[in-house]
């Protein structure tokens, strides 16, 4: 089996966790903090046979909405930081100025170590895109709120975006181009 | 040697797997998330065999296959219960089929008001029938009509849906029928 495999299966299995916990936590936090009374019943309606009901329509719009946001949030963060302390690290290797705003800001500590591959970043934008899919698939359905698929949309975007200039990036550490010289 | 021949196996088995495995990974996740949804209960309710108010009015949808009408469900928000279904497309000529049974297990007369139609017009006259009475719900250039039935207590009535094309018509249309127990 290649390295590369096994590195992708060992850096899923923690994003797939937390997708599913942002979502079960999403709708047990809100149902607690705003005193839904919440059921979970087991008919088989579908691939799994547990349900969580509520009894009227605004509220399930309401909880799903923002088990919804919770899921996303769980991965968005992650996806967000790592991209960002990559584009720092990746930035002091060319810009000395970096290192000064860097310790500045007191994150040095992000920077001493390079530990997250574009691979890593890969996988956790793969997931925050499985999961903003979901939450724009609920949109269409209306069953959540429109902010929040918009939020995701565009958030998944960015987190796209990001995570493709992460690849030029070392992609130019192992090709580089014609301006510089080695 | 042998065991370098052994390990080339092995890799070669446990590679389509762990790739099965990786996207297990994203599918799981997925699928669980999609399934927790919550659902309201008074909706997960209905499309089982019928629905029921307070008030004692039973719904039932009667079902079975027909050419025409596809994809029967009833639904239900208070006091409105709404029956939809997809008329295929089909020649000119008239059908009908066995739509909904309603039971009024009130000791008292129930007054219903029914309307409903397709929201592009078809050119087809649409309507039910109850006790061998007709009650067009929508003339053929689109006009939708309301009627007003009265249910006497403790009966079961039995409703049918009927089309008239006078021409061929060569598109699907969703129609929806809606009955409100006017109290």
């Amino acid at each position: 089996m290649s390295k590369l495999l096994k590195r992708a299966l060992k850096n899923s299995l923690f994003p797939a966790i937390l997708m599913i916990a942002g979502k079960v936590l999403g709708i047990f936090l809100t149902s607690a903090i705003y005193g839904l009374t919440i059921e979970v019943g087991n008919e088989l309606n579908g691939i799994f046979s547990t349900q969580i009901y509520f009894e009227d329509k605004a509220v399930t719009l309401f909880v799903n909405s923002f088990s919804d946001l919770s899921m996303f949030l769980f991965l968005a963060i992650p996806t967000a930081y790592f991209i960002f302390k990559t584009a720092i690290f990746q930035s002091t290797v060319g810009n000395p100025k970096t290192i000064v705003k860097v310790t500045k800001f007191n994150i040095l500590q992000w920077i001493t170590k390079d530990d997250t591959t574009f691979l890593k970043i890969f996988i956790w934008c793969a997931f925050l895109w499985v999961a903003s899919s979901i939450v724009v698939i609920n949109v269409l359905q209306d069953s959540t709120y429109t902010w929040v698929g918009i939020l995701a949309g565009s958030f998944a975007f960015l987190c796209g975006v990001g995570a493709v200039k992460t690849f030029e990036i070392e992609s130019n550490n192992v090709y580089p181009d014609n301006k510089r010289y080695y | 040697m042998k065991e370098n021949k052994v390990k080339k196996t092995l890799a070669l088995v446990l590679e389509p797997i762990a790739l099965g495995l990786l996207a297990l990974l994203f599918i799981i996740p997925a699928i669980t998330v999609v399934n927790l949804q919550p659902i309201t209960k008074k909706i997960k309710d209905l499309n089982v065999l019928g629905v029921t108010n307070s008030s004692g009015l039973k719904v039932n949808i009667i079902g079975g296959s027909h050419l025409i009408f596809l994809n029967e469900r009833i639904d239900s928000n208070e006091d409105i219960y709404t029956y939809k279904t997809k008329l295929v497309k089909r020649e000119a000529d008239s059908y009908s089929k066995p739509i909904l049974e309603i039971v009024n297990d009130k000791d008292e007369d129930v007054n219903l008001e029914i309307y409903g139609g397709t929201s592009i017009p078809t050119n087809s006259d649409i309507g039910i029938i109850i006790e061998e009475q007709r009650y067009r719900l929508q003339e053929p250039n689109g006009n939708l009509l309301t009627q007003k039935i009265t249910l006497r207590p403790k009966e079961t009535y039995v409703i049918y849906l009927y089309i008239e094309s006078f021409s061929d018509v060569r598109f699907e249309e969703d129609f929806e029928l809606n009955i409100k127990d006017v109290q």
